[in-house]
Order: C-alpha cells, then sequence, then structure tokens
C-alpha cells in the first residue's frame, strides 16, 4: 500500500503542469535571468588591484607617501599595483590604459587620470585622504617625529580603515584575482536555491489537500477508505520531498555546468543545508494546507508571496535589503527560512568555522518542527464539523 | 431480513440549525433505498455522518452491527461510496485513477488488476481506459466517479446523487449500471432528487425534508400517502364555465384545474374514471387535443407532505 500511495502521489506530480512549473523550470528561468542581468553589474562594481604609477621628482619627497602605497600594494588584497616611472613613461603608460591613473610627488601631491571610474574614484579618494591625515598627523607629532615608521602605520591605518567604510558605504568589495571569485551574485543564487526550497511547500500543500476530506473530494473518498491516514499522508510527503530533491539537483546541475556558478567545495554541507532547507519548504506548505481553511488556489497564493518576501528579505531582489534587513530588524531575517538557507550557504562560502552555517541549521529544524507541529492537530483529526 | 445499516435519532447541527433532526433509519441487506428530499433537506449531510466524515451531536450509527467510527476498518473495507463531486485525480488516466482508490482497499496486484477491468465494464468505460478526466463529457466523468468508487466490490455502497448534471444516456448507463450491482448482491443507499430514478431503482424510499423524515415505505406505500388514485390531463379547444361546474360533480372527481386550455382532474379513488371523462366529453361535443392518464408521482406525495414541489 505504501508504495501504490508513493508510485501515485509521484505520477500525480510530475503530470500536474503548474506544480512543475514552479518547482521545476521557474528557479531555472529565473537563475538564468540572474545570470544575464548580475554578472554585467558585477563585472562593473567589482574591482581588482588598481595599477597606478608614481612619479617621483627627488629621491626623497614625500617617502612617507611612498610607504603608504608601499603598504596598499601589500597583504592578502592588495589594492594598488604600482609602478615607479618618470613622468613622461607614466604618461604613455595612462594613454595606453596600461595604469588608471599616475600620482606625482610634487608638493602639492598631484594625481592625473583620464578616465572617470570607479578605480580612479578609489585612487583619488585615497589620495586625498593621505593628505589629509597625513597633514593633521604631522602637526600632530610636528615636535618629535623620532619614528617615522609609526607615524607610516598610523597613516596607513586611518586611511585604510577610512576605505573600507567608503566601500562599505558603496557596497563595494575589491576583488583580487588570484584569490576565490567573492562575489554578491552568489547571494542571489543562494536566495534562489533558498526559494526552490521553500517552493516545496506547494508539492506539500497539493498533496495534503488531496488527503483532507474538508479541502477535496479526492480527500473525502480517501477518508472512507480504510487506510490509514498518517500512513497516506506520510508516503505522500516523501514523494513530494522525493520531486522537490529533483528539482533542486536539476537546478544545481544546471547553474553549475550551464551558468558556471561556484558554490565551493563543501559538498556535504551543501547536501545537507539543502536537504533541510527541502524539508524546511515542505513543512510550510504542509502547514499553510492544514490550518488555512480556504480553497487551494489561494492558499499555493499564500505560499508563493509567502515564498518571495522571504526571499526579498533575504536578498533575491537586491543584496542591500539582506544588510538593511541584517542591521535594522535582525530578528526579522532569524525567523526567515529563506534567509536561514541563504545565510547558511553564505556562512559556508565565507566563514573559514561552520558556528553561523551550524546556527543555520539549528534555525531551519527548529521552523521545521514548529511548521509541522501547528499542522497536527488538523492532520490528526478524523471527522469534521462541516464538509 | 439482516440490517446492514441502523441509524436512531441523528441529530446534526450547522451553527445551531439543525440539518439532520432527529433521523432514524434502517437499511436491510440487499436492498436500495432511495433517501429523496430537496436540495438542504439533509441527504447528503446524513450520509457524511453515516461514513464518519462529520460530528454529530446525537444518535447512533451501527453498520454490518457494529458502532461505525472514524478509525473502524474493518467496516470501512465493506463500504463503496460515490460523492457528489467527482473525486478524481486530473493526473491520472481513467486506468490509473480506479487502480489508485482500488488499492485503498486491495492489495492484490492481480485481484485488482481483475476488479479494474470489471469496474470499466460495469460502467462501459473500456473505450477510454487512456483517456485523462478532462478528456471525458460529463457523463463519462460520472461514470469513471462510479467506477473508482465500487471497483472494490463493496457489500455496502452509497451513492451520492451520482446522476447529477448527466446526459440521458449516460444517465441510463449509470441506472444499468446500479441494478448490475443489486443484482451482484451489494445493499445501496441512493440520494437523489429525481423521483424517477428513484420509482426505477428503490425497494424503499426515505422522504427527508428540513432534515427530518417525513415518509418512509415502498414507492407504492408512498403514492398512497399522495391522497389521490388518479390525474387525467387534457388539452381541451375551449370549455365553459358551466361545463367544468358539471365535469366537478361527475363520479370520484375531487379536484378540477383549468389553465390556458388545459385542463387537470384529479380523482381520489374509483376506477375508469378517463372512460366516465372522454363520455362527458362526447356528449357535451367538447373537442380536445391530447388526453392522458397519470398515476400519482412521488412528487404528488412530497406536495400532499409539504405543500411543494420536490425541486423547489
Amino acid at each position: 500500500m505504501l508504495f501504490h500511495n508513493y508510485k501515485y502521489a509521484m505520477k500525480t506530480l510530475f503530470k500536474n503542469k503548474p506544480l512543475i512549473f514552479w518547482t521545476f523550470a521557474f528557479p531555472l528561468i529565473l537563475g538564468t535571468l540572474f545570470s544575464m542581468a548580475f554578472s554585467d553589474i558585477e563585472k562593473e562594481e567589482q574591482l581588482k588591484t588598481i595599477p597606478i604609477a608614481i612619479v617621483k621628482e627627488t629621491s626623497n619627497q614625500n617617502s612617507m607617501i611612498i610607504n603608504i602605497f608601499e603598504h596598499l600594494k601589500t597583504g592578502e588584497e592588495p589594492m594598488f599595483q604600482i609602478s615607479y616611472e618618470d613622468e613622461k613613461d607614466a604618461k604613455t603608460l595612462l594613454e595606453n590604459k596600461k595604469i588608471d591613473g599616475y600620482l606625482i610627488l610634487s608638493e602639492p601631491l598631484k594625481l592625473i587620470v583620464k578616465e572617470n571610474g570607479i578605480n580612479q574614484t578609489i585612487l583619488k579618494f585615497v589620495t586625498e585622504e593621505i593628505i589629509q591625515t597625513e597633514e593633521v598627523m604631522r602637526n600632530v607629532v610636528a615636535l618629535e617625529i623620532e619614528d617615522k615608521n609609526m607615524l607610516t602605520e598610523n597613516l596607513y591605518q586611518s586611511v585604510y580603515l577610512k576605505l573600507e567604510k567608503w566601500k562599505e558605504e558603496n557596497q563595494i568589495e575589491l576583488v583580487n584575482i588570484s584569490n576565490k571569485n567573492l562575489s554578491y551574485t552568489m547571494i542571489e543564487f543562494y536566495t534562489l536555491i533558498a526559494m526552490t526550497c521553500l517552493y516545496g511547500g506547494i508539492l506539500g500543500l497539493y498533496l495534503i489537500n488531496q488527503n483532507l476530506a474538508n479541502q477535496s473530494a479526492n480527500g473525502k473518498r480517501i477518508s472512507v477508505s480504510p487506510t490509514l491516514k498518517g500512513k497516506v499522508i506520510i508516503t505522500n510527503a516523501l514523494a513530494g520531498y522525493t520531486v522537490q530533491l529533483i528539482g533542486i539537483a536539476l537546478l544545481f546541475f544546471y547553474t553549475i555546468c550551464f551558468l558556471k556558478i561556484d558554490y565551493g567545495e563543501n559538498i556535504f554541507f551543501i547536501v545537507l543545508l539543502t536537504l533541510i532547507g527541502c524539508f524546511a519548504g515542505l513543512s510550510l506548505g504542509i502547514m499553510i494546507a492544514s490550518v488555512f481553511k480556504t480553497n487551494e488556489n489561494t492558499k499555493t497564493g499564500i505560499v508563493i508571496a509567502f515564498t518571495m518576501l522571504c526571499c526579498f528579505l533575504s536578498g533575491m531582489m537586491g543584496i542591500t535589503m539582506k544588510y538593511m534587513v541584517d542591521k535594522n530588524i535582525p530578528i526579522l531575517n532569524q525567523i526567515n527560512p529563506a534567509s536561514m538557507i541563504t545565510d547558511g550557504f553564505y556562512s559556508l562560502y565565507y566563514y573559514d568555522t561552520l558556528d553561523r552555517y551550524y546556527f543555520n541549521i539549528f534555525s531551519l529544524c527548529i521552523f521545521s518542527i514548529l511548521m509541522l507541529a501547528l499542522s497536527i492537530r488538523s492532520l490528526r483529526r478524523q471527522t469534521y464539523d462541516s464538509i | 431480513m439482516k440490517n446492514v445499516i441502523e441509524v436512531k435519532n441523528l441529530i446534526k447541527e450547522y451553527k445551531n440549525i439543525k440539518a439532520v433532526d432527529g433521523i432514524s433509519l434502517e437499511v436491510k441487506k440487499g436492498e436500495i433505498l432511495g433517501l429523496l428530499g430537496p436540495n438542504g433537506s439533509g441527504k447528503s449531510t446524513t450520509i457524511n455522518c453515516i461514513l464518519s466524515l462529520l460530528n454529530f451531536e446525537k444518535g447512533t450509527i451501527q453498520i454490518f452491527g457494529k458502532p461505525m467510527a472514524p478509525n473502524a476498518y474493518d467496516i470501512k473495507r465493506e463500504i463503496g461510496v460515490v460523492f457528489q463531486d467527482v473525486a478524481v485525480f486530473e493526473e491520472l488516466t481513467v486506468e490509473e485513477n480506479i487502480d489508485y482508490f482500488c488499492g485503498l482497499y486491495i492489495n492484490d496486484k492481480r485481484l485488482r488488476k481483475q476488479y479494474i477491468e470489471e469496474a470499466i465494464e460495469l460502467v462501459s468505460l473500456n473505450e477510454f481506459k487512456k483517456f485523462y478526466p478532462k478528456q471525458l463529457s460529463g457523463g463519462l466523468l460520472r461514470r469513471l466517479n462510479i467506477a473508482c468508487g465500487i471497483a472494490h466490490k463493496p457489500k455496502l455502497i452509497f451513492l451520492d446523487e451520482p446522476t447529477v448534471a448527466v446526459d440521458p444516456q449516460s444517465r441510463n448507463n449509470i441506472l444499468d449500471g446500479i441494478e448490475k450491482l443489486r443484482e451482484n448482491g451489494a445493499t445501496i443507499v441512493y440520494t437523489t432528487h429525481y423521483m424517477e430514478e428513484v420509482e426505477i431503482l428503490c425497494d424503499r424510499v426515505i422522504i427527508l425534508d428540513k432534515g427530518k423524515v417525513i415518509a418512509n415505505g415502498t414507492p407504492d406505500e408512498l403514492k398512497e400517502l399522495a391522497n389521490m388514485e388518479e390525474k387525467v390531463n387534457v388539452e381541451v379547444d375551449s370549455i365553459t364555465e358551466k361545463q367544468l361546474e358539471e365535469i366537478k360533480k361527475l363520479k370520484n372527481v375531487d379536484e378540477i384545474y383549468y389553465h390556458n386550455q388545459n385542463l387537470t382532474v384529479i380523482y381520489k379513488k374509483g376506477k375508469n374514471n378517463l372512460i366516465t371523462l372522454i363520455d362527458y366529453f362526447k356528449k357535451e361535443s367538447i373537442l380536445y387535443d391530447k388526453i392522458y392518464s397519470e398515476r400519482p408521482t412521488l412528487n404528488d406525495v412530497f406536495l400532499e407532505l409539504t405543500g411543494k414541489e420536490l425541486r423547489d
């Protein structure tokens, strides 16, 4: 009986075109659109190391500034790639677009750029900050500048911190081509996976509706049969879960093979998060099917609207929303299942420790248990006041 | 004869309105019981209570001598239900739908296959096995609905208005199928508001109105409640007031109605009433186009008992 029910539940799901569209096709279409739309934006907003030249007019001039730029060209994420040229060569390099600008260490310091762009803006920002901060610090320690290295370090820290703040305010990430390809487009794909997981709710909803006597004619027929209601519901939920996993596997396959998305190397953790995310989506659908007293179309609308809202808040339509919610109403993202899934992937990708990942896994489990607990009262009912 | 269903003093309320008001009924083994009543009379509610789908306020229900309950699986195994709303999966073919619902009762795959064939044969859907429900006409869909409810060969079958919105051909097919089920020994509870079907099919009829049993008996027994023997309808060219008064005084005539050249004469008793009326028309040289005599119908019974028509 279990296999009989499972087999037919699978058949009904795979032959139901609207369900297949929302759980299979829609995520693929959205993923393709994301890939087309965000890749261009990202190209514009991502920064590689900025090539510049420094023109020294005299040998001792502004060694402090040189030191600061030297700081900024080292480390794990070097901001500048610096070459020392005479003014003529620097000009030629700029004309040939080999560098984004050059500095003439004259008094006052001069910055020459040719185009308007984010690299030029950063270069200008850094130069201005260096000039201002250097002047302030020179005044403060004018009498005793014994430790020049310390002064340089202070200057560097000041400029660096201001630059980081500026980048955060303008949502710009510096990307080193040799490092992992950090990309906030990834957030969009994480939310896409979250959405696909939560859309499994539509499957859960459909299958549960077909089993409740007060929701469908089929439910009435199943309720008068000598079959344990729990058995039918569990096998149906299992079928819904299977279809959902096939859908998500298809999404991974498509985004990895065709859209060239890199989800990182933690395959086990990615699979675990996806499995639990799908379960959370399914339990959401079961809850809405069993608790809400309205027709199936309205319930489907509720699942879709809720899923889209959750994904929107977790950054699907722009990462700014995720930052805003995290900053102003963090609790909202802590109870948002889409955010739990997105943040779980995000933490796997960006953090070395798994604390945040496990927190999200735990939150998703609590969410699923809560949804199922809310459903149980309705699902256990065998007779109704009205049908 | 042994009772298959015994319902005693069943009361079901919706927000203080009694949908079923103290109904008691018995269904004997092998009989077809018709539950007749207008929309909202409590037919479907009574069946849903008997099937343990609905809670009810008072009363007892026994099926096959055992109390009916939601978890009375041994009883449910012997019951087949054809609901008023078509209950099939749009995504499954005719054959798959019957197999799915039959599979809820019968585990043996081979036996199930045989039962499915027989059910398809019974409702004459052989040519439509691989069709999806949306490819079927309303009548064929109703037949599929019946096949899904009875494929597992239940001993007790509830048919809740199975012929609503069905073309005459499909209706005849469905009624033939129900006759065959009876011949195979099934006990049937048949609800409808089509009195003709009840008269053709049912051994016994219970008439419901406003949640109460207002009559219970065989169709012939019930017709006696109509308080009339015969109704004669005549289309006359013209007739005077005096002639109408004289017709009213003819032997056995109880009432007459005349409207738009249609004359209806109701007799409470007696024989050869039609001949007497024709003789009067000849004597008075009254010209008429059509003349026919009717026995009372269950609708007349309902009219007599409630003052309204069954389909009101």
